[in-house]
């Protein structure tokens, strides 16, 4: 897999603050990368800075092997954006705004264009200081999503947009990913990323506190699992990798570390199990543990 | 280069575009109203008028307004030199603050609004929309000149020869386009829009005063002036157009510091550090009064500054009148037969200004209460226990203080200056300024009236308020030039407050004024009161 986005060590000063102490992370062609972190952590910022928007202080920031900021125009040649607050010029109308930011990224198709705002029920004839908040994250969305590019830099793009347009929002992403592009995915819905993302990226307080496959992250934390014993099910309590024990009756339940968890089967099987369920740990769960200081 | 300003052509033609009713309306209005009256002066110098505007205008009051003639004698004063002398530097002003708005609301306001940001992420420069912004008003600029030209050719007047229309028409584009460049300037250097505004307007209003000043003590000082090279063009007499090239060369300046200003900051930043605010509100602000100061705070504070400074630089003046009056005999004459003194005259005139200028402040904080609403940071005081009531009233107050204090400030600073540089010799005494000031009070509250009737009918009018103030001001200002008949006059509020220390008070007009703008105040209540509120128009 090809590396599309690359980011080393960067940092970023504003006058005393410094926004990002050390962000690292890569994003490959035909994968979604999750940027996940609580607000005022840095992820705009590092967008901007992807962008050539705002200037580094220290790092190596490249896209498709270009400096970010030296060479900004060569690549946004290939790159589509939306924030997630579309701002626009309130005496034109959404069809217009579409077309123009086309044309600024260098022409697009015509009938994905067409095809889009059918999908996304935009009526581009309103001028756009009529539109809702969620209407003009969709003008920012059919003008990314109408260009050729190959990478997708997505920052909140959903927020303001009703679930059945979140739901038109994702399967588009979909399509762009086994289409082989990379696409760099900011977002508080978690949901959304976890159904999107292949590599989770999460960062906090301007450092990348967690990286890898949503696998691999799950790895690292306990599942929570619900037990129903025939025998005395409180003894479960002190058997080694078992955590937040809570009963109720003869069901209980508690959080696992993976690793024991061999051993927690065949401890509870002795008690004679008459119902075992175990919940992989959420997005929301590891992300939980970073947000909690 | 391409990093930099790589299509800027796509964003040039969207700007044309978005604005061509803007510039339809900025050309022909600016364009007819810097070159229209042609024949309202030709019908002015008709019999002994040019010698009588000739000896007026050497009047150093005068020319602290409105610029200094070349020239020395009644017999060369011509009508086009006339028609220089009088309009070209308030016509410059105009073409100056239009173009610096334009630039500020295409540039820095579009960055604090995050539109810029989306567009930077396609393959546009860092610096192509500053560019396309500055040719849009150049062009603008360019176009207004030559219409200015054209409009004023076409009169078919003997002395408006066509190198002076050109050269007229090309000193107030210019004055334009140097608008264009300062406000560029100061879109990168200040951090928000509203910053970037106000320090563009700063200057400008300060390059103006200081050419006041070098103008009555010594003209060629105001040849440093870039507010100077407007004037000193001196179309249809000396026809000098050095002062453009200083222009150009000025503009040039500007524009490689402001592009290089820009290329070194963040998208978003200034150059001025911000400062750290506070944790906790203060007292002061856990108010309805308390907030609506604090966003009126800024704005206020400049303005009374301004007022302060203005009515200082024309009290400055009076010295140099008598002076004037000593050495001018046919003036004085004039003014010995009429029975008033030349300060009294001039402190008439020169409030009337003021008061117009003072009308500005009051207006501006109650339209500040609608583009509150708008923007939608009411909705979440609106379902607390504070009442419609309260915003208004304590809003309309807090216009009204402000009115009080900017008519106070005007005439004190007037007076104060200019008691000082007579040296004892005034006819007047500080309180016949500050009383002369308070006359106009009738005509501030009238404005503050007229807004708040506005902002409780129909808010989206507030702004037609500053339409008709400016109007009221530019039938005042060239009311005592142009022989305006007594109906069209009487269209602009301030003309029926008789001008004291010339005029006698007249105690049913200013009772009657103010009586009206109460109703206005109260209209605008009832309205305010029961009209939606709207929100994110």
């Amino acid at each position: 897999m090809s590396e599309i986005v690359k980011v080393q060590g960067l940092q970023k000063k504003f006058g005393k603050f410094k926004a990002l102490h050390d962000v690292s992370f890569t994003v490959n062609a035909g994968e979604v990368v999750g940027f996940i972190g609580p607000n005022g952590a840095g992820k705009s910022t590092t967008i901007r800075t992807l962008l050539g928007i705002i200037n580094r202080d220290a790092g190596d920031v490249k896209i498709f092997g270009k400096d970010v900021w030296k060479d900004s125009l060569e690549i946004h040649k290939r790159v589509s954006y939306v924030p997630g607050d579309v701002t626009l010029w309130g005496s034109l109308t959404g069809g217009e705004i579409i077309d123009l930011f086309i044309k600024l990224h260098g022409g697009g198709d015509k009938a994905k264009r067409d095809y889009l705002i059918e999908r996304f029920e935009l009526d581009p004839k309103k001028k756009s200081k009529g539109y809702s908040k969620g209407n003009r994250q969709k003008v920012g969305l059919i003008a990314a999503l109408s260009v050729d590019s190959d990478l997708y830099i997505f920052d909140e793009p959903t927020s303001g947009l009703d679930p059945l347009m979140e739901a038109v929002f994702q399967e588009e992403v979909e399509k762009i990913k086994h289409a082989g592009k990379a696409i760099l995915l900011s977002s508080h819905i978690l949901s959304e990323v976890e159904r999107l993302a292949d590599k989770v990226v999460i960062i906090r307080q301007g450092k990348i506190v967690e990286t890898g496959t949503l696998d691999e992250l799950r790895h690292l934390t306990r599942s929570t699992v619900t037990v129903v014993t025939d025998g005395d099910v409180s003894r479960m309590a002190s058997v080694n990798g078992i955590y937040d024990f809570k009963q109720k009756g003869s069901q209980a339940t508690f959080s696992v570390d993976n690793e024991h968890i061999n051993n927690i089967l065949s401890e509870a099987s002795k008690l004679g199990v008459k119902k075992f369920e175990s919940v992989p740990p959420t997005l929301e769960d590891l992300f939980m543990r970073h947000y909690e200081v | 280069m391409r990093e930099k300003f790589a299509r800027w052509n796509v964003l040039f033609v969207q700007y044309l575009k978005r604005d061509w009713k803007k510039i339809i309306i900025w050309i022909l209005g600016l364009g007819l109203f810097s070159a229209g009256f042609v024949p309202a002066f030709e019908e002015m110098s008709k019999g002994q008028g040019l010698l009588g505007m000739f000896e007026t205008m050497q009047n150093p009051a005068m020319i602290s307004m409105v610029g200094p003639t070349p020239v020395n004698t009644a017999a060369d004063y011509t009508l086009g030199a006339m028609y220089a002398n009088e309009m070209l530097l308030f016509c410059g002003l105009f073409a100056m603050i239009m173009s610096a708005l334009h630039v500020v609301s295409h540039t820095r306001k579009e960055e604090d609004h995050g539109l810029t940001e989306l567009v930077r992420s396609y393959q546009v420069g860092r610096q192509a929309n500053s560019l396309a912004v500055l040719t849009e008003t150049v062009i603008i600029n360019i176009l207004l000149a030559l219409i200015i030209g054209g409009i004023m050719i076409g009169f078919g007047a003997d002395t408006i020869s066509a190198e002076g229309a050109f050269l007229f028409g090309a000193s107030i584009g210019m004055a334009g386009i140097l608008g264009a460049v300062i406000a560029l300037v100061m879109a990168q250097i200040m951090s928000t829009s509203s910053g970037a505004t106000g320090s563009s307007l700063g200057i400008v209003g300060l390059l103006y005063i200081v050419r006041a000043g070098t103008d009555v003590s010594n003209v060629d000082f105001s040849m440093y002036n870039p507010m100077g090279w407007v004037y000193l063009t001196y179309p249809f007499t000396e026809n000098n157009w050095v002062p453009l090239i200083f222009a150009a060369i000025f503009g040039i300046i500007a524009v490689i510091i402001a592009f290089a200003l820009e290329g070194g900051r963040d998208m978003g930043a200034g150059y001025l550090p911000e400062r750290e605010g506070r944790a906790a509100a203060k007292k002061s602000l856990l108010s309805v009064h308390g907030l609506l100061i604090k966003i009126n705070k800024g704005v206020s504070i400049s303005w009374l500054i301004a007022f302060a400074i203005l009515g200082a630089a024309y009290g400055s003046i009076y010295g140099d009148m008598q002076t004037f009056l000593e050495s001018n005999e046919l003036m004085s004459q004039m003014f010995t037969l009429s029975g008033v003194s030349i300060e009294e005259s001039f402190t008439g005139t020169i409030l009337m200004v003021s008061m117009c200028l003072a009308s500005i402040l009051p207006i501006v904080i109650i339209n500040k209460l609608f583009s509150e609403e708008t923007r939608l940071h009411l909705s979440q005081l609106y379902s607390t226990k504070v009442t419609r009531a309260q915003l208004y009233w304590i809003n309309i107050i807090l216009a009204v203080v402000a009115g009080l204090l900017g008519t106070l400030l005007s005439a004190g600073s007037l007076g104060g200056t200019a008691i000082y540089v007579m040296d004892g010799s005034s006819s007047m005494n500080m309180g016949d300024f500050i009383l002369a000031g308070y006359n106009f009070l009738p005509s501030v509250l009238f404005f503050t009236g007229l807004a708040a009737l506005a902002l409780g009918w129909a808010p989206k009018l507030g702004k037609a308020v500053y339409g008709y103030l400016g109007y009221s001001f530019a039938l005042n200002y060239f009311g005592g030039i142009l022989d305006l008949p007594e109906w069209f006059s009487k269209t602009a509020v301030q003309s029926w407050i008789p001008q004291m220390p010339v005029d006698e008070f007249d105690g049913t007009i200013f009772l009657v004024m103010k009586a009206i703008s109460i109703i206005f105040m109260v209209l605008g209540y009832i309205g305010y009161r029961r009209r939606d509120m709207v929100e994110g128009a």
